[in-house]
């Protein structure tokens, strides 16, 4: 599988969420907050996984809750 | 399958790697795709509240439980009904919804994924392996 690059795809956003495209290579939609991005979402047929942008995630390795 | 560990920003050290791997939830008639930390010290899968809400999760009605981890205290619901998607293989998933931590924060650990596929880290490598049991 190819390298999901978190860097990359959220070098441009630095807060709200994001939703990114099926192959993990670009973002298609941007908002605020998550429902927009889900909202903007039900006009596009692709798959798209959504994440949030400008957080730290150093804690998500160290698993901390 | 070989998973290279995701390159994620973070303020202290600029660039964390991470196993990563898209999951697809579902329950009932609304789907969520994120990205979930393979986690071999996990007991279990973990998810926001966000998260939750965004499945339509009445979460706030189901019973609250504490627990402790290396982060401190945390209050837990566990949901029996989510389905899980990943890399095409489909799965019914338990999940501990935390309180109060990152939305970004899902976790699939022991109980769910590694008991699907045997997974393989090699962190020297930056990457992981992922091959899952075949059922007849």
């Amino acid at each position: 599988m190819k390298k999901i690059d978190f860097v990359t795809l959220l070098k441009n956003y630095t807060s709200g969420w994001v939703a990114i495209s099926a192959d993990y290579t670009r973002v298609v939609l941007s908002g605020k907050t998550l429902q927009e991005v889900m909202k903007k979402a039900k006009r596009i047929k692709e798959k798209l996984y959504y994440f949030p942008a400008g957080e730290s995630y150093g804690d998500f390795v160290g698993s901390t809750l | 399958m070989t998973i290279p560990y995701s390159p994620l920003p973070d303020i202290r050290s600029k660039i964390v790697l991470a196993p990563i791997i898209p999951v697809t939830f579902t329950y009932e008639d609304q789907s969520f795709s994120t990205f979930a930390l393979v986690d071999s010290g996990a007991a279990g899968a973990v998810i926001s509240t966000v998260i939750a809400d965004a499945l339509g999760i009445a979460w706030d009605k189901l019973p609250v439980s504490g627990g402790f981890s290396v982060g401190g205290t945390f209050r837990s619901r566990t949901f029996e009904h989510l389905t899980a998607e990943v890399l095409d293989h489909t799965f019914p998933l338990r999940v501990s919804i935390i309180e109060g931590i990152a939305p970004y924060k899902c976790i699939l650990g022991q109980a769910d994924l590694f008991q699907r596929a045997k997974i393989t880290f090699e962190a020297y490598r930056k990457q992981f392996l992922i091959e899952f049991r075949r059922y007849n």
